[in-house]
């Protein structure tokens, strides 16, 4: 049945591995040229003390190679589309199931294989990819402190693995259930894109109850250690945590990246805001004004890429199940 | 000697429904081994339904299946006994005959490889052009050379030859006759069409509206019927001893098709053996309605 | 060895055709004893007819001792159909193409020949049974 496999796709396999390839040359290029930049910008400001404020004088990489590796997000997405998608629709859609099933061969055996074997090379290629751009993106990582940020987040570490079997899983099971490949492919960029989103956006800030620090607008807000993720800020006022006008429509101003609302601050300290961002600050403790971060600290990084993959190979797995089911159990 | 034969299909009862629709119902038919059955009927009669619960590809909503002394199931033992082609003959349109017989041979406990090559080469079709570009008549051979390359002992073949012209057509069912006279091998072919099956196939299966008609051996079924014909008058009489398949009526004359229940006595009727095709027409006839009414009441207005 | 021909539009069935151009060859001389018949197979290929067919067909022949099948060789003649040797046949083939030049010639056609061979064979039958 591997012989099959192989056959059937060997010819995507060598694209891919090309695509891969290429993608690899030139990440490896420009990552050393990167890594001797940042080391080269270390030594001299080193020599100079001026190390403190490196991140703001140095820009590593240029933005087209930037925006690529960041483009690196929507790899698991087109594997899912175009390994996972057509992997049994289009066996269906040419009737080739049938030629395999009248085989000395199970159904649940044929689905084994195929699927096995694309789950590993969606796990190949996210890994592959992804193991790139970390390696890639270690000295951005160690000058910009981003890589806990969504975005970057997202196309590092091990996360983009659990992407990958997910979307190709999610392929394989809108495929199966349609019996038709393009409407599998669209019900494969829809729930993908959705549950990323929403994963990500609402859900992963949640693995972990953050972290909050208050601090006064005397001083700037906290900057934690290493490469923390900001997750939100506000103000506590003396009758309690003041609501975030901005979220209503009201006009709002970033103190130090934490936003205050200003509709909801004393009138008195409102005037200032546009004089002197300091005298705004102190008008603000002068009235019992607190400001807080919540945050989640940069030592989680590695359980929150767990937890987040966790999930999609979880995901992976019941799209797998489902599949199964209908292979075997539904007529052919 | 042929009748003793161990039956490779027994049904019993057999019925399959999609939600609404009743695809066939309640059918009871035996195949014995070495026959090359005709599964005839009109488009829609479930003649697919039936080859596909055969093969384990559908499973029954009602009755009892038994293909090669078990019900058809996953099991590869099972498959390598049977051989399936559908009616889209599908084969991977982009892989060559000879990728084909490397699949085969990877998925197949028996595999007679050589078989498949000699057999295209002798048709002249060629092993290392993918199947994509072949015509229909030589996918269908390319199909049928790597089933029989299993060396099944059971073969259900679904309009096999419907898409081919008739040199390929002739081709097609001289070498499926060749693979039974090597011994072992029971087909099921289904066809709309019985004159390009009558001279191979030596067992029918009749199937109309979904019902199973009429099966047997073709010398039996012929032989239980005849064609009365005589000056119209009232067939209560013949009914209460034959089954009535079919009447015509004319002014003046009737024709009727009976299964034989005892000798004609009455003799006012004429009769006559019948053919394997006004047979099975007349069957269609009495359940398909208006779609064959035009074959049943020729000479109704004269 | 012999090639067998058959009509699907034939009333005749295929397995008495194959049986009637086995004793046509006997008789014209085409075949005979010790030749060894087509197999089951090769006829099939041939042909396209049911393998069950041919084997009736045989069975047919042998059953009237024309026929042997020896058991992985083959099925071979081993008798002739009673009549005339096959000499015989073809003297009276001759003569009767000669009759029939001549009924030609006197302005009979096809049918009114076959007509008048018919009658001339049922009396000859009716002059046997009375005999």
């Amino acid at each position: 049945m591997t012989w099959l496999v192989w056959r059937q796709h060997r010819n995507q396999t060598y694209l891919a591995a090309a695509a891969l390839a290429a993608f690899a040359v030139l990440v490896l290029i420009t990552g050393r040229q990167m890594a001797s930049q940042y080391h080269s910008a270390l030594t001299s400001c080193a020599a100079s003390h001026t190390c403190g404020n490196l991140a703001n004088t140095l820009i590593l990489g240029t933005p087209v190679l930037s925006l690529l590796v960041t483009l690196t997000v929507v790899v698991p997405c087109l594997l899912g589309v175009f390994w996972g998608g057509p992997l049994v629709a289009r066996e269906f859609e040419t009737g080739t199931s049938q030629f395999a099933w009248m085989q000395s061969i199970t159904r649940s055996r044929w689905l084994a294989v195929k699927v096995g074997w694309a789950l590993l090379a969606a796990a190949a290629w996210g890994g592959a990819v992804s193991a790139l751009v970390t390696w890639w993106s270690s000295p951005v990582n160690a000058l910009n402190h981003q890589n806990f940020q969504p975005g970057q987040f997202d196309i590092q570490g091990i996360v983009p693995v659990g992407y990958a079997l997910f979307a190709v899983a999610l392929g394989i099971a809108a495929g199966t259930l349609l019996r038709r490949t393009l409407p599998a492919l669209a019900v494969t960029i829809g729930v993908f894109t959705f549950l990323r989103l929403v994963i990500g956006q609402d859900l992963r800030s949640h693995y972990l109850t953050a972290v909050t620090t208050p601090f006064s607008f005397l001083h700037a807000p906290p900057s934690p250690k290493g490469s923390y993720w900001l997750v939100s800020g506000g103000v506590v006022g003396p009758a309690g945590q003041v609501a975030n006008s901005h979220a209503h429509g009201g006009p709002g101003v970033s103190f130090g990246g934490v936003p205050v609302p200003i509709d909801n601050m004393p009138s008195a300290c409102r005037v200032l805001v546009f004089q002197s961002p300091l005298k705004f600050g102190s008008c603000l403790a002068a009235h019992g004004y607190r400001g807080f971060i919540t945050y989640q600290p940069a030592s989680r990084y590695w359980a929150f890429q767990g937890i987040e993959t966790g999930i999609f190979v979880l995901l992976a797995a019941a799209l797998i199940a489902v599949t199964a089911i209908a292979v075997t159990r539904r007529d052919a | 000697m042929a009748s003793s034969n161990p039956a490779v299909i027994q049904t019993c009862g057999l019925s399959k429904r999609y939600r609404k629709v009743t695809a066939l119902s309640e059918a009871t038919l035996t195949v014995p081994q070495g026959r090359i059955s005709a599964l005839i009927g009109p488009n829609g009669a479930g003649k697919t339904t039936l080859l596909r619960l055969l093969a384990g590809l559908a499973r029954p909503t009602g009755g009892e299946v038994a293909v090669l002394g078990g019900a058809p199931r996953q099991d590869p033992a099972f498959l390598a006994e049977i051989g399936f082609v559908a009616q889209e003959i599908p084969l991977y349109r982009r892989l060559s005959a000879e990728d084909h017989i490397g699949v085969g041979a990877h998925l197949n406990p028996r595999w007679d490889a050589a078989s498949v090559r000699q057999r295209l080469k002798g048709l002249n079709i060629p092993l290392d052009q993918t199947v994509g570009t072949l015509s229909g008549g030589q996918r269908a051979q390319v199909a049928l050379s790597l089933t029989l390359a299993k060396r099944p002992r059971l073969l259900l073949l679904d309009e096999p030859v419907a898409a081919l012209d008739p040199l390929a057509r002739r081709q097609f069912l001289a070498h499926l006759a060749e693979a039974v006279a090597g011994g072992g091998l029971t087909v099921v072919l289904s066809s709309h069409l019985l004159a390009d099956l009558e001279r191979v196939c030596d067992h029918l299966i009749l199937l109309a509206a979904s019902r199973v008609q009429l099966c047997g051996d073709i010398d039996t079924v012929l032989a239980e019927h005849q064609v009365l014909v005589g000056p119209r008058k009232d067939t209560t009489a013949i009914e209460k001893a034959h089954t009535l398949v079919q009447a015509t009526h004319t002014a003046r004359q009737s024709t009727l098709l009976i299964r034989v229940g005892g000798p004609v006595v009455d003799p006012a009727w004429e009769a006559a053996d019948v053919g394997l095709e006004e047979l099975v027409l007349g069957y269609m006839g009495q359940h398909a309605g208006p779609a064959f009414s035009h074959l049943t009441s020729v000479g109704e207005d004269q | 060895m012999i090639s067998f021909r058959l009509d699907g539009r034939s009333v005749v069935p295929p397995y008495l055709q194959i049986v009637q151009q086995v004793r046509q060859a006997l008789r014209m001389g085409v075949l005979d004893v010790g030749d060894k018949l087509p197999t089951v197979r090769e006829v099939v290929a041939a042909t396209a007819v049911n393998p069950n067919t041919v084997l009736k067909a045989y069975r047919d022949l042998e059953r009237d001792g024309l026929v042997e099948p020896r058991a992985g060789h083959g099925t071979f003649v081993v008798g002739r159909p009673s009549g005339p040797p096959p000499g015989t046949h073809s003297r009276l083939a001759r003569s009767l193409a000669q009759w029939v030049r001549g009924a030609r010639e006197a302005g009979l056609d096809d049918e009114s020949i076959e007509s008048l061979l018919r009658i001339t064979l049922q009396a000859a039958a009716d002059e046997e049974e009375t005999a």
